[in-house]
């Protein structure tokens, strides 16, 4: 009744007013707000320095080593973890698409670390990481691979890969549910005519499969992207950025900037960048998803 | 022949199904052995818990830890007492927030993606665009206008703050879910409903809804599990009790060095429980919901 008395475009329109108003107001509204700061000397502990200097922080921070420091360190995170999720998840979800005993009993527990907060992820990997009393330090021991105790988050290259194996553990169900997800859509028929054709195993999985899970792996790709990128939570607990500036990504010396120095405009400048290059990878990966002309907003 | 054929076929396929399970059994240890750690310390004496070389079985197990969240003032009120307080509350808090979240998305979710599954409306596109751009844009860098407007609204310290603050981070993931499951469901019986005579709100409540229930409840379980898992917003927007989420107040115990190990452990468990439960018991249904819905393409 009310599509008859609304033309359909004013109806559509009216649909999303709630969800836009939410967004317009929290996201937006704070989005621009951001971004005039940052183009304002601003920081707290001098306030009285306060003015318009247009895009002087963005200047000084491209011309900081931190920034190039925390960019690398940043990429390689990303880079890291979301190849790692990736092939992970693949593996995990074409195994939990076969049958086999327990099968059911994997797809739960494959949940587990999607109901921990990376606060509490975080927590409890440094215990495992404990260069006293630590899990890890006691298997391998016991398992002989090493003779004495060692401080896996005091070692800048350890401390990274400790890190990323504790985002990876956090990060991983996502992906496993998204990809299982997509898994269960493909069509048996399609395997039953390759079948036919007298294919089978890596055939199957490269002509039939992979051809499918290609735009989800995509979308998984996203997320895993902008996950990695905005992580935050696991460092302050496990890292706080250190040893050094081992583990400071972008994200990291976004807050320290803003949060420790107090300075809103160059804090808010770092933000504008590490949106700025969050933006542009999902737009590589949209032109991918594009390219492939199966997208459909 | 033929049934020597039969039994390798037999044999192998054993064969596969005992393979199968073995990888199982490895992908169950490795989503289970970290978090194993966390329940084992929770268990354990402070003494032993800090005691070399690690034990993995305690040798005298205890409920002490747990017992001190529930009785306070109890003997162990000396180590950590604010945590102890703290935590019990926490864990309220987060579920209304995470509760809280998961049904405004239900609600604002559903119109807006109805609107993008069926309707045609002038800015369309541009609206898919701008929901999901506001995926991309780093949390840190909200954080600070958004603490103003917050403020400004007069929620600072309110539970309603971070529901809504977490709407606007969820939806956009809702409206994708939901507007691919609506697609998937046909035409007919929304018309059959509409000619019979039903108003558009009835129809979607007695027939949409219903129909698109998988993807409701994997859209709402991604919303709560954000909501539940967020840590960043949490301490910036709350201040005490009142609204302090359960991940705020681990980390606050996380960071002090006179909380016991073994406390902060019983802690962390308690706080994953209310999430892991809901996503035992709705597992079938996640999957489900996407399968149908966002990967679909």
């Amino acid at each position: 009744m009310v599509r008859r008395r609304l033309s359909e475009a004013s109806f559509g329109l009216w649909l999303n007013t709630p969800a836009l108003a939410a967004i317009l107001l929290l996201i937006g509204y704070p989005i621009l707000y951001s971004l005039w700061i940052s183009f304002h000397r601003y920081n707290l502990k001098r306030p009285n320095l306060f003015r318009f200097i247009w895009l002087e922080n963005y200047w000084s921070i491209l011309a900081s080593d931190e920034f190039w420091s925390s960019l690398w360190i940043t990429l390689l995170f990303t880079a890291l973890a979301v190849a790692v999720v990736i092939a992970l998840g693949v593996l995990i979800a074409l195994l939990l698409n076969e049958s086999f005993p327990g099968r059911g009993f994997v797809r739960m527990i494959v949940l587990v670390p999607w109901a921990i907060p990376p606060v509490v992820n975080g927590l409890m990997w440094q215990w495992i990481y404990d260069a006293k009393v630590g899990a890890l330090n006691g298997l391998l021991v016991s398992l002989g691979f090493l003779t004495s105790y060692r401080g896996w988050l005091s070692d800048p290259t350890s401390a990274l890969l400790a890190l990323v194996t504790a985002h990876v553990w956090n990060a991983l169900p996502f992906a496993v549910i998204l990809l299982l997800a997509a898994l269960q859509t493909i069509p048996g028929e399609l395997y039953d005519a390759a079948r036919v054709d007298g294919s089978g195993g890596w055939h199957l999985f490269l002509h039939v499969t992979f051809p499918w899970l290609a735009q989800p792996l995509l979308i998984v790709l996203i997320l895993q992207t902008i996950l990695a990128i905005r992580v935050f939570d696991v460092i302050y607990v496990l890292t706080a950025g250190g040893p050094g500036t081992a583990t400071t990504t972008l994200t990291w010396q976004t807050y320290l900037t803003t949060f420790d120095s107090l300075d809103f405009g160059l804090g808010n400048a770092y933000a504008y960048i590490v949106g700025i290059i969050t933006m542009g990878l999902a737009l590589i990966y949209f032109r991918l998803l594009y390219s492939r002309g199966e997208f459909e907003l | 022949m033929s049934i020597l054929k039969h039994r390798s076929g037999a044999q192998a396929q054993r064969r596969r199904t005992v393979l199968l399970s073995l990888a199982g059994a490895v992908v169950a240890a490795y989503f289970l052995a970290p978090f194993s750690w966390l329940l084992i310390t929770s268990i354990m004496t402070e003494r032993e818990a800090l005691s070399t070389p690690i034990h993995w079985v305690p040798e005298k197990p205890t409920l002490v830890n747990y017992l001190s969240f529930f009785a306070p003032s109890g003997t162990r009120s000396i180590v950590g007492s604010r945590a102890a307080e703290n935590t019990l509350p926490g864990i309220r808090n987060s579920f209304v927030a995470a509760s809280g979240t998961a049904a405004l998305n239900l609600v604002l979710g559903t119109l807006a993606a109805y609107a993008f599954a069926r309707l045609r409306f002038p800015g369309r596109t541009l609206l898919m665009f701008l929901h999901l751009g506001s995926r991309m844009v780093p949390g840190i860098a909200l954080i600070v206008p958004l603490y103003l407007v917050i403020q400004r609204l007069g929620l600072l310290d309110n539970l309603l703050a971070l529901i809504i603050t977490y709407l606007t981070f969820t939806l956009p993931f809702t409206i994708w879910v939901l507007k691919s499951y609506f697609q998937g469901i046909p035409r007919d019986l929304e018309e059959a409903a509409l000619i019979d005579g039903c108003t558009w709100a009835r129809m979607v409540v007695r027939v949409l809804l219903p129909t698109a229930a998988p993807g409701l409840v994997a859209a709402a379980m991604f919303a709560f599990m954000t909501a539940w898992n967020d840590y960043l917003f949490a301490v910036i927007l709350t201040s005490s009790m009142a609204a302090k989420t359960a991940p705020a107040v681990v980390a606050g115990f996380a960071t002090d060095v006179t909380t016991e190990r073994t406390l902060m452990a019983a802690g962390g468990v308690l706080a994953v429980i209310p999430p892991l439960v809901l996503a035992f018991l709705f597992q079938r249904f996640i999957v489900q919901g996407l399968a149908a819905g966002a990967v679909k393409g």
